[in-house]
């Protein structure tokens, strides 16, 4: 998530969250895996139902561009569109100066997501 | 008096055979440990060792195991030296790399059967650089005379591109 979270800092999970809203584009969450010990954390660009692809680097939403301030190294990634299905989200790291293969990202199911994160 | 005492006696009893003795569940997760135990290495570790911890890792297995691992088009059964030999390749190629399980949850099937899930945590240095990388595995254990051992390992693969 650099460079908005460094490697190695220190941040919390806010848990109620989305216990009374809605997960938006941009919201940075925490993704589980089998329990609470282990998380991922992502940014959400892409909602249940939307099409999303990559072409240079650049994120398309239904075929609209979406600006993301928040990268700052990009390198050419290109993802032919996809439709995200239901239940799920689209999540990827704000480091996207590393090589597309190399980057865990991808759609998962909603109920992955623990919570937010603060600060 | 007396009924007292010995109601509480049983109690205690009951407690620490809960707690002390070993049960199915408790008997896997230490494998699990030290399974993870022997797959991770300290840098400087001699050739000798690399080769006995990677034999006893692989001697927690069945004669085959089945490994499946998607994103790798992996999906088949490994026998006891592959699975040696395997280890000891990514020993060579990461001289510093800690294996941690967290999370684990146990279902059992069948008496002789049980299924884990659990998160796979690997830590370590490549080239000086730190990682830290992170998996989801569904894995299998069988009873057989006695000792429970991995039958199978699938990587759970979450986030779908």
């Amino acid at each position: 998530m650099e460079p908005t979270y460094n490697d190695a800092s220190f941040a919390f999970c806010w848990r109620p969250q989305y216990a009374f809203s809605q997960i938006k584009r941009f919201d940075i969450v925490t993704v589980r895996f089998t329990g609470k010990s282990i998380m991922l954390l992502k940014r959400v660009i892409g909602l249940p139902g939307e099409t999303l692809e990559f072409r240079q680097g650049i994120l398309y939403i239904n075929e609209k561009q979406i600006q993301e301030p928040y990268v700052r190294h990009r390198r050419p990634w290109n993802l032919a569109p996809r439709r995200i299905k239901p239940d799920h989200v689209y999540i990827v790291g704000d480091n996207r100066g590393t090589p597309m293969s190399s980057h865990v990202f991808g759609q998962v199911q909603i109920n992955r997501i623990i919570g937010g994160v603060v600060p | 008096m007396n009924k007292k005492i010995l109601l509480v006696l049983i109690l205690i009893l009951t407690v620490v055979a809960i707690v002390f003795l070993p049960n199915d569940k408790k008997k896997i997760l230490r494998n699990l440990d030290t399974l993870a135990e022997y797959c991770s290495s300290a840098s400087g570790e001699s050739t000798i060792a690399l080769l006995k911890k990677g034999a006893l890792a692989a001697k927690l297995c069945t004669p085959p195991c089945m490994v499946q691992i998607p994103s790798h088009d992996i999906r088949r059964d490994f026998s006891k030296k592959e699975l040696t030999d395997h280890i000891l390749m990514m020993k060579r190629r990461l001289p510093e790399i800690d294996f941690n399980f967290y999370d684990t949850g146990i279902t059992f099937p069948e008496k002789t059967q049980a299924e884990l899930t659990t998160t796979l945590k690997l830590t370590g240095k490549i080239n000086n650089d730190h990682f830290t990388d992170a998996y989801e595995l569904t894995i299998h254990t069988e009873k057989i005379d006695g000792d429970w051992l991995f039958s199978s390992f699938s990587v759970i693969e979450f986030i779908e591109q």
